[in-house]
């Protein structure tokens, strides 16, 4: 069975983008859409993407001294680079959101602190924390997203905002989609919408897991969009700053380490060897871990690619580190999920188990073991 | 005609050994993970010289990092270069007593340049390498940077190196603060700080991430030495792949058959292993 | 497997640490002594080297270990392999810090490098240097015809008459970069430096100890 299945899967021959990720394409040379996509930004008229932006940023600057843009951040790399061009090289006045994970580590509420002191303007949205972990919990067992709530509140409970507050501008970092390796379809669309959040992002469980959570409308507050009524005559404008500038995650940690006060974790990652990405919630490590056991591919996979598409190591180098590092058990943190999650350890393995992709992966000494080796 | 060389640069914490990034590290594992996930015994034929550095933000513990010191020069059949902290000849002996056949130097450099002549009295000039650490400031140029890059020597780039070239030192290894770390290859552009006329030879190093970088190093006559610090870049076996090709390539390396070690090893050793 | 003993002779000069490593590597046991009564009864010897030729030969003879190594190879046959400076030990005289006379194993002198002004080199020689031999049996067995090995020296023998296998290396003109003669065997380069070409030539020399 592995064999006629390795025959089914392979791998990006560039980076290491996997097969099984949902939405890939690749070419005659084997090449997946995020690197033809690394390759058509180096010839992508940037310039006219940023006459765009000025033409956008101009339309809403604010003439009065009030907010003109809204930028959710976690304190990581990518949202404070983004708020940092927009104030220092555009001169706009972003208002930087943070809506508050579950399980957020030390790090990563020292680098909030740390963007907020070197100099903006920022919210904290915490939504209901019973709310978000029933959401985060069904996402988990029904979707295999352990924190399905959160990724809702990044969007809805940040939409809501700049509806409430009458912004209209809001800037998302990437559309991760076109710069990763899915769909691209919005690879030349400046703008999208509730819908393709609802439809890409969210994967179209959306309203599903909302309306099965059992929770009130009040509970649900910031889960819920506005509703095309509370909308209805009121600008909204979404948009990613990938799509003005070429999306160079590197870059952004570097800008970021020098002007807002970033700081890495002292050792790799779990199942990674960077240390200077996502260190906001204990979370992400699950998320990572699931995605591993659904596609095959990890947190590792994902850093090569970045590292591969910017030029600082080629895909035989890479496949030393996926090999090593991919998809590694998140030991450190079952503790801290299960207490969480309110479950026992056998039924945490259980939503393990269910989401494995059986065909990818056999269990030994109780592990999900590949039976493919990345090539 | 003498070879140019390919070498790897261990940065050594505390009993890990880490991934320096601008100079901000970042632990990667300790002896067991470099001997069995890095397989640093195989490493080690890949390359011409290991430099191996201490460069602990804490108080350092000369005596661990010797230990450390001990084991690898246990599989590594060329020469070692350690330092970090050395502030005297008694650290440097003791490092020579652990393995090292060079001594490297950087701070004392700048502060101390007397204890540079009393070690080259004693152990021969070319045991001493020394290190300068060197990052761009806009407006004013490269400037040097001491004490794991904490704090910066006044003066310009190019006049330090026009006075250490007088010192009686044997490699000058040079590090760019701004590429360590970063993948995205030497700054070669530092050379132009160099004097034409340096008279010893010149380990680049600094922002390599893979064989291009070594490459373009190498081509460039005013390297003599190409170093590398990034243990993921270089994981398995990409050290020994980028050798093969730069060899492949002409490049002026000195030429074994690596895969002789193995077998070398099992000669005398029967089923010892 | 035969198990074999080397002798190496420690005379407070040289980096024998990794010598001895080279030779674990390879499963050899090495005693390393300064007593001059071991070295006597050594059926193989190694001499390393490293510092001044005048500095090494004034320890040699106040230790008696000079006489200690003639003996050993000279009256007992003993085999002897003579690293760096401890090549240079084992010839005629040097001009290191003014003449001194060597063990006189071998008829060659030892002197500084010559720097032409039309093609000046740099003094020492350090680094990694092709060295061709005269022919690839004995010490020399097993090797590429061209191979690399780790040179850091100021001073040299030159060729001269010597009988027996010899290694040339050309820096600034050609000079003896290694030997074998009888059971008298000197290496300029660090074979223990010299990845795998040093290994080689360190397994030879154990076989040739071996068969006696």
């Amino acid at each position: 069975m592995t064999e006629k299945f390795e025959n089914k899967v392979s791998w990006c021959q560039n980076c290491l983008n996997m097969s099984t990720r949902p939405r890939i394409k690749f070419d005659d040379r084997g090449w997946c859409n995020a690197c033809q996509w690394m390759e058509e930004k180096k010839i992508l008229d940037w310039k006219s993407r940023k006459q765009e932006l000025m033409e956008t940023l101009d339309r809403f600057k604010s003439k009065s001294g009030g907010f003109d843009c809204i930028v959710p951040v976690s304190g990581g790399k990518d949202g404070s680079y983004v708020s940092y061009q927009l104030k220092h090289q555009f001169g706009m006045n972003p208002l930087a959101v943070t809506v508050t994970p579950a399980l957020s580590l030390e790090l990563g509420d020292t680098n909030i602190k740390n963007y907020i002191d070197s100099g903006y303007n920022h919210i904290q949205i915490s939504p209901d924390a019973y709310a978000m972990k029933v959401l985060n919990r069904q996402g988990f067992v029904e979707k295999g997203f352990p924190y399905f709530g959160w990724l809702i509140a990044i969007q809805a409970a940040v939409v809501r905002l700049a509806v409430n507050l009458s912004i209209p501008l809001l800037f998302y970092g990437e559309d991760g989609e076109v710069e990763y390796g899915g769909s691209t379809e919005s690879k030349n669309r400046a703008m999208y919408d509730i819908d393709y959040m609802k439809r890409i992002y969210m994967e179209g469980g959306y309203e599903k897991v909302l309306t099965s959570s059992g929770l009130s409308k009040s509970e649900l507050y910031f889960f819920l969009f506005p509703t095309d009524q509370e909308i209805q005559g009121k600008e909204l404008f979404i948009t990613h700053w990938s799509y003005y500038e070429s999306w160079d995650p590197y870059r952004n940690y570097l800008v970021a380490k020098e002007h807002c006060g970033l700081q890495e974790a002292p050792e790799s990652n779990t199942g990674t060897f960077t240390n200077f990405a996502q260190n906001d919630q204990a979370l992400y490590a699950l998320h990572t871990y699931l995605m591993y056991l659904k596609f095959g591919f990890g947190r590792a996979t994902q850093d090569a690619g970045i590292e591969i598409r910017r030029g600082a190591m080629t895909r035989d180098q890479a496949i030393n580190l996926v090999r090593l590092y991919d998809g590694h058990y998140p030991e450190e943190f079952i503790e801290v999920y299960l207490k969480y999650y309110e479950m026992e350890r056998d039924e945490f393995e259980g939503v393990l188990n269910k989401w494995a992709n059986k065909e990818l992966f056999k269990k030994l000494n109780g592990r999900w073991t590949p039976t493919f080796r990345v090539e | 005609m003498l070879k140019k060389r390919l070498i790897f640069t261990l940065f050594y914490d505390q009993g890990a050994f880490m991934l320096s990034r601008n100079f901000r590290l970042q632990k990667v594992g300790n002896m067991d993970w470099l001997q069995n996930n890095y397989n640093f015994s195989k490493v080690a034929f890949s390359i011409d010289e290991l430099i191996v550095l201490d460069v602990s933000r804490a108080k350092r513990d000369l005596h661990e990092f010797c230990r450390n010191l001990k084991t690898l020069s246990q599989g590594c059949f060329v020469p070692i270069s350690a330092g970090g902290g050395v502030r005297s000849i008694e650290d440097a002996k003791t490092l020579l007593r652990s393995g090292a056949d060079k001594i490297v130097v950087n701070t004392p450099l700048f502060e101390i340049p007397s204890l540079i002549t009393n070690l080259s009295a004693e152990f021969g000039q070319q045991c001493i390498v020394a290190s300068v650490d060197a990052k761009m400031e806009t407006g004013i140029g490269y400037q040097v940077w001491i004490k794991n890059g904490s704090q910066c020597v006044g003066g310009t780039l190019n006049d330090w190196i026009k006075k250490l070239s007088q010192y009686p030192v044997g490699d000058l290894y040079l590090n760019s603060m701004d590429r360590d770390g970063t993948g995205q290859g030497y700054d070669m552009t530092i050379l132009n700080e160099l004097p034409d006329d340096l008279p010893m030879p010149l380990i680049m190093s600094g922002g390599a991430g893979h064989y291009n970088h070594l490459s373009q190093g190498l081509s460039d006559k005013r390297i003599d030495a190409v170093a590398t610090g990034h243990l993921f870049n270089f994981l398995g076996d990409g050290l020994e792949r980028s050798r093969k090709e730069l060899i492949n390539k002409g490049f002026h390396l000195p030429v074994w058959d690596h895969r002789r070690a193995e077998s070398l090893k099992i000669l005398y050793s029967g089923d010892s292993h | 497997m035969a198990s074999h003993c080397i002798t190496i002779v420690d005379y407070g000069m040289g980096n024998i640490g990794s010598v001895v490593g080279a030779l674990k590597f390879l499963g050899v046991e090495s005693v390393v002594t300064p007593d001059p009564e071991q070295v006597q009864m050594a059926q193989s010897l190694i001499l390393p080297g490293v510092g001044s030729f005048r500095k090494a030969m004034e320890k040699l003879r106040s230790t008696g270990l000079d006489q200690a190594i003639l003996e050993a190879v000279e009256k007992k046959g003993g085999a002897i392999l003579g690293i760096c400076l401890g090549m240079q030990l084992l010839g005629a005289a040097s001009t290191e810090d003014g003449e001194s006379s060597g063990l006189l194993l071998v008829p060659n002198r030892v002197d500084r490098f010559t720097t032409d002004t039309s093609n000046p080199t740099k003094i020492p020689h350090v680094g990694f240097n092709s060295v061709q031999f005269s022919d690839r049996e004995g010490l020399f067995s097993d090797l590429p015809e061209k191979a690399d090995f780790y040179f850091v020296h100021s001073y040299r023998m030159l060729q001269e008459d010597l009988k027996g296998r010899t290694a040339i290396c050309d820096y600034g003109g050609e000079f003896l970069a290694a030997f074998e003669t009888g059971r008298i065997c000197g290496t300029q380069f660090h074979p223990e430096k010299s990845q795998t070409n040093g290994l080689i030539l360190l397994k030879n020399f154990i076989e040739m100890v071996s068969s006696c």
